[in-house]
């Protein structure tokens, strides 16, 4: 895998109806770096992303994730991990039983891979009890993005992970990001927020600097 | 401050009015007219089935029976009343209305006019079944509409009992675990009478002058308590009614959008939004998602205390056809296998979950058929016992053709979470009595479907021969090559989600 950047994508379109939203747009994300993708509402940030986890089909262009098409297998699921989609929650399910089932999945001790620890960073601690859906938005979101680091994983998808964060739940979420790349994962990531995307280790790129009609 | 109360009255007339504007001149009184003969029409096709629900040519149920129909059937009302609210409002007025300077008991006296309308109708009815099935032929008219009565005055009596509750704190939960234990007693005296051969009771009743002054006093005291209950409707909390209306609202959501899956996610929701849980710890050894099923399944007690009350139904089938009782038994398989089918229809709905977990669809679906086939087994095999050790069926070990169906309990459980919402856009059947949509049929049919691969069992149970263990393993064998057919057919090792991409 390190043979290959995380991401490439080249002459990407995506079109909604007579709408274009991508025009040939083209990314590179080497593996074990991060790339942040900024750009005001409805420009295709979240399209790109989409379209990178395999979530979206786009009309033409080429997507590659460490050199392979991104799919539906759970080896690429194993791989990735996104956000790019709001989560659902299982019934009856706490959260740090949520935590504790998607670490077992991949085969990680809960106790080692520190969930609990995790789960008071994100400022969960007093809610491991909960069910998700009793949550606020916020912490719904750090949840997700909990699990997300919780789990091994080589590239991180995630759709303005800063949305819905109080400030002091930004830098933490940064630094983990930082660390994240630190050790050797590679992270694709919308954002709004400039000053949350450098201190996350990111490298920031405009979205119209990534299209055709750029250069 | 000073709080105005603005009359209610003129702003209903206005919404009324601008309502009509929207609606086809005379599309009430139409709406009435084919109601009316829907109900003639059907009342014509199944009048002798409801005589035998009703009133059969002569009392045919003991004492016991009738004992046991009161607490089942007034507790089922009970319970419905409780579930609906009993007092709600439509979706609008709740938003609109409720927050607005109105007479709140005006607002709501409309609502509880319908509910005891309703509650009157139902309360007479069961009693006129009771007494059809328990009563002499020769009691007078007068006393059976006293009995009937009553019965509505009941009705009316349980509303206000529900609607003291929907405004209370916690004895309101207490009570419904109450009316719940009556039901179960009931049901319990039901078994009872059918595995024992109890006398027809056609003596005993009271006569008229007996009843009549009973009725004139629980009128009395229903009247009274209606009028303090219409007196304290304006006590009733926000959030209740707010719950309420959203009940009502999703109802009719599911009636008119024909998804029956908008009522039953929110009775889920609800139920899970209420508990308080702790989280546990997984065990190592078992596959996680077959440890996150049993984590469902025991956190769900109450639910296996039920189906574990239900294994002795059947044998209230005991003078019906003998294949209702196969049906009984593979439907009964089906509820059980789908107690921890929430787990299935979440990443049938949305796969997010999936993803994150990085389980192949295969994996996924294999490790989610074990607890709902277990459950299944032990079900079927209570109730086949049971009717076994009562002599209702042929000798033979029935427990073990119980223990079989595991498998075909769970995959119906399993792609009947799986099922997803309604096709509406399906072709309509067009048939002499109107025109059918097929997409709720086709819906409703993806589940239960997958008992047919119970049929040997059906036939068995049919033909009332002595079993052999050729047809245990006969059916034995059906159910694991149908169950691994469903799996290697329906899920693939490549794929995360559970629903083939489109």
């Amino acid at each position: 895998m390190v043979d290959h950047p995380a991401v490439e994508v080249e002459d990407l379109h995506v079109s909604y109806g007579s709408t274009p939203v991508l025009v040939g747009v083209a990314l590179t994300v080497p593996a074990g770096t991060g790339v942040c993708v900024t750009g005001e509402n409805g420009i295709g940030k979240s399209t790109l992303l989409r379209c990178v986890s395999s979530l979206q089909q786009p009309d033409s262009g080429e997507i590659r994730v460490f050199g392979a098409r991104p799919g539906s297998t759970p080896e690429f699921w194993r791989a990735v991990v996104t956000t790019v989609e709001p989560p659902t929650w299982y019934p009856g399910l706490t959260v740090r039983e949520h935590a504790e089932l998607v670490c077992r999945a991949h085969g990680q001790d809960p106790e080692e891979a520190g969930i609990d620890e995790a789960l008071e960073r994100f400022g969960l601690g007093g809610h491991i009890d909960a069910i998700p859906p009793s949550l606020s938005s916020g912490q719904k979101q750090r949840l997700t993005l909990a699990i997300a680091l919780i789990r091994p994983s080589s590239l991180l998808i995630l759709d303005e992970p800063e949305q819905r964060l109080d400030p002091d739940g930004r830098q933490e979420v940064a630094s983990l990001l930082a660390q994240y790349v630190a050790g050797g994962g590679s992270l694709l990531m919308a954002s709004h927020d400039d000053k949350f995307a450098t201190a996350s280790g990111a490298q920031v790129t405009t979205m119209e600097s990534l299209s055709a009609d750029a250069s | 401050m000073t709080t105005t109360t603005v009359p209610l009255a003129p702003v209903r007339r206005w919404i009324g009015r601008r309502q009509s504007a929207h609606r086809e001149r005379g599309a009430t009184a139409g709406n009435i007219y084919f109601a009316l003969l829907f109900v003639a029409i059907v009342g014509g096709m199944v009048h002798k089935q409801l005589a035998v629900v009703f009133w059969p040519h002569s009392p045919n149920a003991s004492r016991l029976v009738a004992a046991s129909l009161v607490p089942v059937l007034f507790g089922l009302l009970y319970l419905a009343l409780r579930r609906f609210g009993p007092l709600a409002l439509s979706r609008p007025a709740a938003s609109w209305l409720l927050p607005a300077p109105v007479s709140r008991r005006r607002l709501l006296l409309p609502s509880l006019r319908l509910t005891a309308i309703v509650a009157a109708i139902v309360g007479a009815l069961e009693g006129i079944a009771i007494v059809g099935h328990a009563a002499p032929r020769t009691l007078g008219g007068s006393s059976v509409a006293l009995l009937a009565s009553g019965a509505g005055l009941t009705g009316i009596a349980l509303l206000l009992v529900a609607l003291a509750a929907q405004a209370g704190g916690r004895w309101g939960n207490r009570l419904d675990a109450v009316v719940s234990l009556l039901l179960a007693a009931g049901l319990a005296g039901l078994v009872t009478d059918a595995t024992t051969d109890q006398p027809v009771a056609a003596s005993g009743w009271p006569t008229t002058t007996a009843l009549l002054p009973l009725v004139g006093a629980l009128a009395l005291v229903v009247g009274v308590l209606f009028a303090l209950s219409v007196r304290g409707l304006a006590r009733t909390p926000n959030e209740r009614i707010l719950e309420a209306a959203k009940t009502a609202g999703t109802l009719f959501d599911s009636a008119f959008g024909m998804e029956p899956s908008f009522l039953t996610d929110m009775v889920e929701r609800r139920y899970w939004a209420r508990r308080h849980l702790r989280s546990v710890r997984f065990p190592a050894r078992l596959p996680v998602l077959v440890t996150q099923d049993l984590l469902l399944v025991a956190r769900r007690r109450g639910r296996l205390l039920w189906l574990a009350l239900a294994a002795a139904l059947p044998v209230l089938l005991k003078d019906a056809p003998a294949w209702l009782t196969g049906v009984a038994i593979l439907i009964g398989i089906l509820l059980a296998a789908a107690t921890p089918a929430g787990n299935v229809k979440t990443d049938a709905g949305n796969p997010v979950l999936l993803r994150m977990l990085g389980l192949s669809s295969r994996q996924a679906i294999l490790q989610r058929l074990w607890v709902p086939g277990v459950l299944a087994a032990v079900w079927s095999a209570l109730a086949l016992g049971l009717l076994s050790a009562l002599n209702e069926l042929p000798p033979g070990p029935w427990w073990a053709l119980g223990l079989t169906l595991g498998p075909v309990g769970a995959v119906a459980a399993v792609r009947r979470a799986r099922v997803g919402f309604v096709r509406n856009e399906l072709l309509p059947l067009d048939t002499p009595m109107g025109t059918v949509s097929t997409g709720p049929l086709v819906n409703a049919a993806i589940g239960p479907d997958a008992l047919l691969l119970g049929l040997p069992v059906l036939v068995q149970i049919a033909q009332h021969h002595p079993l052999s263990w050729t047809t245990v393993l006969v059916q034995a064998v059906v159910g694991g090559v149908g169950a691994r057919a469903y799996l290697v057919g329906s899920t693939s090792p490549d794929r995360v989600e559970l629903n083939a991409p489109r």
